[in-house]
């Protein structure tokens, strides 16, 4: 479902991002983990088209980002580390916006922002103001907004930074939820303990070049690990 | 160190790390700046000499009303700059993210005060100084006035000029956000508006410039002395008379004149300072809070626009992705105080404008007047058109701001999105230019032939000029900054301003020969040469398409670079 093949990504003399390749299947929860500055970001905005590779290729449901990037933005959802809405325009306006760029019909999108109202209890600040939000308020939104089309990839920079412990839960429950339903989550976090309680298998990634890939399944879990692994790899 | 020091430091350590920044694309982008703001400041040293000599040599009108011509013009200067301190100040002394973090360190709200001021003062000022230099240079070198006239005008008269109207504007403004918090910001900046539009009136009623032209003439050239009983008392005690004052007496070699409007700017300086900064002392932070608190109790407002066409979620007319990005733009712009506020301005001073050509009479018996006169009111036109682009175009893609993710990250086509935002621009723009140059050509004269040149003229105007700033504010696009006004205060947007006036001092060279024959034939054998206006159409419409098609190539380039 995503497959990056051979991704770099150079800023002038700097390498960010060096020659990275993966393969994520339908259905997993996968998880992109290094620390701070390895290249984390910078690949997800190369996946999602926010950055040209500057050599390799990245796919989304196979199609490729840059060659065709309007089929493979239809199947993503996409959270960035820094969730900005617009000052001036109410969370269901932004809902309204983010889904009439996906081409949702008005009455299918009208039912499916009420869902998200419900499921990340929004109905306190839907209809205030962008300006007026805390930063978990701007979370739960821009979350609603990654799903509204259903996609059948997720990627997630960050998601619970700045989330209270109950709004935590909702969307833990939730990622999980659509991952069994058969939908795709690739997720950058530092928090390891989320990273062990959802990913189905995970990646860390150093000075712009992945350094381990690792599985957990039902007979091998990371077991409160992953946290040692971390530490010994990226010393 | 003195945190204020350290501070200002800081700022002007970053600022010059961006003006000797030798990477290639800098280097380029510095240098470019430097060829086209030094070949304004030239273009204005020139035009200020030459428009002396012909005032003083030529039309004879007089050191006396020249100078009151300069004082006039020095108070448009003022309230520019007073009106572009007050505007840029809201930014960045009450919604400046750098202001929040400052208020959270050991520094007294003084500091901060000035820490802003300084910052807002050489931002929104940087260009007019630049002219205001220029124009200095140009008029000192008619009367060859030696080196250190030119040392103490710009520091002594010009500068502390300038900094009384930034320091009134900040001061005013910390009063306003104080009354603001009692009536709302709604009915305060229709105060402010009201306030500035009957300041404006009331000194040219006041000054009378055609009252004070009939005067002087009628004595002139019998008695070129001082005329001081025509000025009004009021006039006397404002800070574009002392300057006005000080370059009359200074251009007559009479020194110890000079020193008594010299000395009350500089009086009026400090007494500003010390006013600004006792009221910074009191009332900063309080009205930063107010601010502050405004903000916050937006929601429970009323909304002051309410249209159900324009509501998302309703189905439009466009496919949705295209519908909810109109509808995104129409309420961003309505929402956001300075936007259409900055509009409403503009459209009236628009008003004004014509209105006052609606009163002139043109009864001018020489052609070249004639031409010279048509192409004064159509670059006027054109350099109204340029200032809306510049003001409204240019910062369009910059506006996606940090929410740029959103539409980034959709399946709509970037380059879509750009032919969405130049049509729209064009649309508006098109329309504005259109009424403009009917309206002001019609008013002047009754000759549907100069108004067809006019109309047509206008249209490849509007298509360059949206085009050049739609494809220069795509490539200077700063997706941080979300104040519209410093977008179109930035280096990329005065390079580009710099740009259409070169395009439009191009367009009125093919003309005025074209003109000048027609009126000539006019006037002397009462025929019109057959097909004399096709070879300056043609001209103006091939310039225009060219720089179009530079211009949007430019864009479309620069609207899918790295986010």
């Amino acid at each position: 479902m995503i497959e990056l093949r051979n991704v770099v990504k150079k800023f002038g003399s700097f390498t960010a991002v060096d020659h990275i390749s993966l393969s994520i299947p339908k259905g997993q929860f996968f998880g992109f983990l290094g620390p701070n500055g390895a290249g984390k970001t910078t690949t997800i905005k190369m996946m999602t088209g926010l950055y040209e590779p500057t050599a390799g290729s990245c796919l989304i449901d196979g199609h490729d980002i840059q060659q065709e990037p309007i089929a493979a933005k239809r199947s993503f959802g996409y959270v960035p580390d820094l969730p900005y809405l617009y000052d001036k325009l109410s969370g269901r306006e932004f809902l309204y916006f983010v889904g009439g760029l996906f081409g949702i019909p008005a009455e299918t999108l009208r039912q499916k922002i009420e869902e998200c109202i419900d499921i990340f209890e929004l109905q306190g600040f839907i209809d205030k103001r962008g300006e007026e939000y805390s930063q978990g308020m701007r979370q739960r939104i821009v979350l609603s907004s990654a799903l509204l089309h259903e996609p059948k990839v997720l990627i997630i920079d960050e998601p619970l930074i700045g989330l209270d412990p109950r709004s935590a839960r909702l969307v833990k429950d939730t990622l999980k939820q659509r991952t069994r339903d058969g939908m795709t989550v690739f997720m950058s976090t530092h928090l390891l303990e989320i990273v062990e309680e959802l990913c189905d298998r995970i990646a860390i990634i150093k000075d712009g070049r992945l350094i381990h890939e690792e599985e957990q399944t039902a007979s091998r879990t990371f077991d409160g690990q992953l946290e040692t692994i971390f530490l010994e790899l990226t010393k | 160190m003195n945190p204020l020091v350290l501070v200002l430091n800081v700022k002007a350590n970053a600022f010059l790390k961006s003006a000797f920044d030798f990477r290639a694309q800098s280097v380029l982008k510095n240098v470019s700046s430097l060829l086209v703001f030094g070949g304004v400041a030239l273009g204005v040293f020139f035009l200020a000499r030459g428009v002396t000599g012909y005032l003083i040599q030529q039309a004879h009108i007089g050191q006396f009303l020249y100078h009151r011509f300069l004082s006039m013009l020095l108070y448009v200067f003022f309230v520019t700059v007073n009106l572009g301190n007050m505007i840029v100040c809201y930014a960045t002394l009450y919604r400046s993210e750098e202001v929040g973090f400052l208020m959270g360190l050991p520094i007294s709200h003084e500091k901060i005060f000035i820490i802003k001021f300084v910052d807002n003062f050489f931002y929104s000022s940087g260009t007019l100084t630049l002219l205001g230099l220029s124009w200095l240079l140009g008029y000192g070198s008619f009367y060859y006035m030696p080196w250190y006239f030119y040392f103490l005008t710009m520091f002594a008269v010009l500068l502390p000029f300038m900094l009384i109207a930034g320091l009134a504007a900040v001061t005013v403004l910390m009063v306003l956000i104080r009354i603001a918090s009692r009536i709302g910001v709604r009915w305060l900046l229709a105060l402010i508006v009201g306030v500035y539009l009957s300041a404006i009136y009331l000194y040219f009623r006041v000054t009378n410039p055609v009252q004070l032209v009939e005067q002087v003439m009628e004595h002139y050239p019998d008695v070129n002395q001082y005329f001081g009983y025509l000025d009004a008392p009021l006039v006397r005690y404002l800070p574009n008379h002392w300057v006005a004052e000080f370059l009359y007496w200074s251009v007559h070699g009479d020194q110890a004149r000079a020193f008594f409007p010299f000395f009350m700017l500089i009086i009026t300086l400090a007494a500003l300072m010390v006013v600004a900064g006792f009221m910074a002392r009191r009332y900063y932070y309080k009205s930063w809070v107010s601010a502050g608190d405004a903000r916050a109790m937006r929601g429970g407002r009323t909304p002051l626009l309410r249209l159900r066409v324009m509501e998302f979620g309703r189905k439009g007319l466009l496919r949705p992705s295209m519908d909810v990005l109109v509808k995104r733009d129409f309420w961003l712009f309505f929402r956001e105080p300075s936007q259409w506020l900055h509009l409403l301005l503009m459209l009236l001073l628009l008003l004004i404008f014509l209105v006052s050509l609606g009163s002139m009479t043109l009864k001018l018996a020489q052609p070249l007047l004639q031409a010279v006169s048509f192409l004064v009111v159509f670059l006027f036109n054109g350099f109204l058109i340029a200032s809306v682009s510049l003001r409204f175009v240019f910062p369009a893609v910059s506006l996606e701001g940090p929410s740029f993710w959103a539409v980034r990250s959709s399946p709509v086509s970037l380059k879509r999105l750009y032919w969405y935002k130049f049509g729209s621009a064009l649309l508006l723009i098109l329309l504005l230019g259109e009424v403009l140059a009917t309206a002001s050509i019609a008013l002047l004269r009754n000759n549907p032939a100069l108004v067809f040149l006019s109309g047509v003229c206008t249209a490849f105007i509007a298509l360059a000029l949206t085009s050049i700033n739609m494809g220069a504010g795509t490539y200077f696009a700063t997706f941080r900054e979300k104040n519209p006004i410093r977008i179109a205060s930035s280096q990329g947007a005065s390079l580009t301003f710099l740009v259409a006036m070169v395009y439009l001092s191009l367009v009125v060279g093919m003309l005025i020969l074209p003109l000048h024959a027609y009126f000539e034939n006019l006037i002397l054998h009462g025929t019109t040469p057959e097909g004399w206006m096709t070879l300056p159409v043609a001209g103006v419409g091939i310039l225009s398409v060219m720089l179009f098609l530079v211009s949007t190539v430019l864009g479309l380039r620069s609207i899918s670079r790295d986010y």
